[in-house]
C-alpha cells in the first residue's frame, strides 16, 4: 500500500508537469487526466472517498468533456508534442525545479504525511475505501448493470430524438 | 421507426416497469422509473410533428420533476429512518412528498394538466401505452405505500380527479383527450378506495387497463381521432363500431358490462368503512363521465344520419380483424359475471 501511494504521487507530480510543460492543449490534456485519475486515488489513500468521487466525476466527466469540446472546436494543425526540443526544455527544467524544491526544502516529512497513514502500512494491508471498487462489481453488479444500461439508454434515446438531418426536434414538417 | 432503436425501446419499456414493480428498494424503484420515462420519450415523438414533439418535452418536464420528488422523499426517509425499504415509508413529511409525487406521475386531479395535452399529441397506440403501462409503476408505488399514506389528502385527490375529469371532458371534440380525462377520473376511483382495500384499487387497474385497451385499439383500426370522423365510421367497420359502444358504455360502468364490477366494490367498500358521503359523491361525479361516454357511443354506433348521407357503405374494406382488439373487446364486455373469481384471484 504505501508503494501504491507513492505511485500515485510521483504520477500527480509528473501528470502536472506534463501539464505545465506542454504549451498545446491537445496534449496538455492528457496529463491533466494523468493528474486527476491520480490524484482522486491518492486522496482515497487519505480515506476522502466522497471529495475523491466527487472530484472524478467533476473532473473527469463535466470539465474534460467541455475541454474536449472546446479543443475539438479550436484545434490545432500542428500541435507540439513532447518530443519538440523548446518542450523538453520547459519539462526538464521544471523537473530540476521540483528536485531542488525536495532536496532544498527537506520534503521527505510532507511525504511522510501522506504516505504512511493508520492503515496504510507494508505490502499486502490495502485501504477499505479501494476495496469498494470490488465490491461495485461483485456484489453489486446487478445494480450496477442497471445502472450501465439506463446510461446507454440515454444516448440512444437522444439518438433517436436527433437522427437525421431532416429530423431535427424543433423543425416543422 | 427503425426496428432496432423500437427493440431497444420496447425491451426498456418492460424492463423498466419490472424493476419498478418488483423492487423492495427505493433507489432500483426510482431506476426503474426514469428508464421507463427516458423509454417513452421516442414513441411519443415518433410521429415527428411540432405538436408531438412539444408532447414529448412535456411529459419529459414532468415526469423528471416528479422522479426527482420520488428520490428526494425516499432520501428523506432513509434519512430519519436509516433503511430504505419501500414499505416502510413512516416519515410524515416523505409521505405527503411521495403522494404527490406519485400524484404528478400519475397525471391525479390537481397535477393533471400534463395528461390530456401528452396524449393529444401523440398516436393513438402511444396514448394507449401512456395511459396503461406507463401508469402501472407509480400505482404499485402507491400500493405498496399506502398503508402510512394520509388518507384525507388521497380522498382529497381521488374526489377532486372524478370532478375534473368528468367535467374537463364534457366539452372536448378529440377522442384522444376525452379518453385522458376518462382516465383520470378512473385514477380518481382507484385512489379514494387504496387505504381502505388496495386489492381493489389493483382490480380497478387491471379492469380499467382491459376497457381502455380495448376502446383504443378499436379507434385506432380506423384512425378516429375526433368525433366527426367517429360519425362517419360506421361506413369502414360497421360490427367494430356496434362492439365500440358496448366497450364504451362498459367504461362508463353500466351494470351488465365489465366496467361495473369495480364500481360496484369500492362502492360497497366505502359503505362498510362507513363512508357514505364519500360514495355518493364519487358515484355522482361519475354521472358527469356518462355524458361524454353517451356521447361517444351514440357517435360510433349513429347508422342512418338525419340528412342525406355522403358515404356509402364501402362493400370492400381492407380492414383486416384485429385479434387482440376482439379478446379485449369480449372481456371488456362480458366479464361481470365472473367477478367473485376474480376477487378470490386478485
Amino acid at each position: 500500500m504505501t508503494y501504491f501511494v507513492i505511485f500515485l504521487g510521483v504520477s500527480f507530480i509528473l501528470g502536472a508537469l506534463a501539464v505545465a510543460s506542454n504549451p498545446s492543449p491537445y496534449y496538455g490534456v492528457v496529463g491533466l487526466v494523468l493528474a486527476s485519475v491520480v490524484g482522486c486515488g491518492w486522496l482515497m489513500s487519505l480515506g476522502v472517498s466522497f471529495i475523491s468521487l466527487a472530484l472524478f466525476m467533476i473532473y473527469l466527466g463535466g470539465m474534460l468533456v467541455v475541454f474536449v469540446y472546446s479543443v475539438s472546436l479550436a484545434a490545432d494543425p500542428y500541435p507540439e508534442a513532447w518530443g519538440d526540443w523548446g518542450v523538453m526544455g520547459y519539462g526538464l527544467g521544471l523537473v530540476l525545479v521540483v528536485v531542488l524544491g525536495v532536496v532544498w526544502g527537506e520534503a521527505i516529512d510532507f511525504w511522510e504525511v501522506g504516505v504512511v497513514t493508520v492503515d496504510g502500512g507494508g505490502v499486502s494491508l490495502v485501504r477499505l475505501d479501494f476495496s469498494g471498487v470490488a465490491v461495485l462489481y461483485s456484489y453489486g453488479v446487478g445494480l450496477f448493470l442497471v445502472a450501465g444500461w439506463g446510461l446507454l439508454l440515454v444516448l440512444f434515446v437522444v439518438l433517436e430524438l436527433v437522427r437525421g438531418l431532416s429530423r431535427g426536434a424543433i423543425r416543422a414538417v | 421507426m427503425n426496428p432496432h432503436a423500437k427493440l431497444i425501446i420496447s425491451l426498456s419499456l418492460i424492463t423498466g416497469t419490472t424493476i419498478t414493480i418488483s423492487s423492495n428498494h427505493w433507489i432500483m424503484a426510482w431506476t426503474g422509473l426514469e428508464i421507463n420515462t427516458l423509454a417513452i420519450i421516442p414513441l411519443i415523438s415518433k410521429s415527428h410533428h411540432p405538436r408531438a414533439i412539444e408532447a414529448s418535452i412535456k411529459y419529459f418536464l414532468t415526469q423528471s420533476a416528479a422522479s426527482a420528488l420520488i428520490l428526494f422523499s425516499s432520501m428523506i426517509n432513509a434519512w430519519s429512518t436509516g433503511q430504505w425499504d419501500i414499505t416502510q415509508l413512516n416519515n410524515p413529511v416523505s409521505c405527503l412528498m411521495m403522494t404527490m409525487a406519485i400524484a404528478i406521475k400519475l397525471g391525479l386531479a390537481p397535477f393533471h394538466f400534463w395528461f390530456p395535452e401528452v396524449l393529444q399529441g401523440s398516436s393513438l397506440t402511444t396514448a394507449l401505452l401512456l395511459s396503461t403501462l406507463m401508469k402501472l409503476p407509480p400505482t404499485i408505488l402507491l400500493l405498496l405505500t399506502s398503508q402510512s399514506l394520509n388518507p384525507s389528502l388521497l380522498t382529497l385527490l381521488a374526489i377532486s380527479s372524478a370532478v375534473l375529469g368528468g367535467w374537463m371532458g364534457l366539452n372536448q371534440t378529440q377522442t384522444r383527450k376525452i379518453l385522458a380525462f376518462s382516465s383520470i377520473s378512473h385514477l380518481g376511483w382507484m385512489i379514494v378506495i387504496i387505504i381502505y382495500n388496495p386489492k381493489l384499487t389493483l382490480l380497478t387497474f387491471i379492469i380499467y387497463t382491459t376497457l381502455t385497451s380495448a376502446v383504443f385499439l378499436s379507434l385506432n383500426q380506423s384512425k378516429i381521432l375526433k368525433l366527426s370522423t367517429m360519425l362517419i365510421s360506421w361506413t369502414k367497420t360497421p360490427m367494430l363500431n356496434a362492439t365500440l359502444m358496448l366497450t364504451l358504455l362498459s367504461l362508463a360502468g353500466l351494470p351488465p358490462l365489465t366496467g361495473f364490477m369495480p364500481k360496484w366494490l369500492i362502492i360497497q367498500e366505502l359503505t362498510k368503512q362507513e363512508m357514505t358521503p364519500t360514495a355518493t359523491i364519487i358515484t355522482l361525479l361519475s354521472l358527469l363521465g356518462l355524458f361524454f361516454y353517451l356521447r361517444l357511443a351514440y357517435h360510433s354506433t349513429i347508422t342512418l344520419p338525419p340528412n342525406t348521407s355522403n358515404h356509402m357503405k364501402l362493400w370492400y374494406t381492407n380492414k383486416t380483424p384485429n385479434t387482440s382488439t376482439a379478446i379485449l373487446t369480449t372481456l371488456s364486455t362480458l366479464l361481470l359475471p365472473l367477478s367473485p373469481l376474480i376477487i378470490t384471484m386478485t
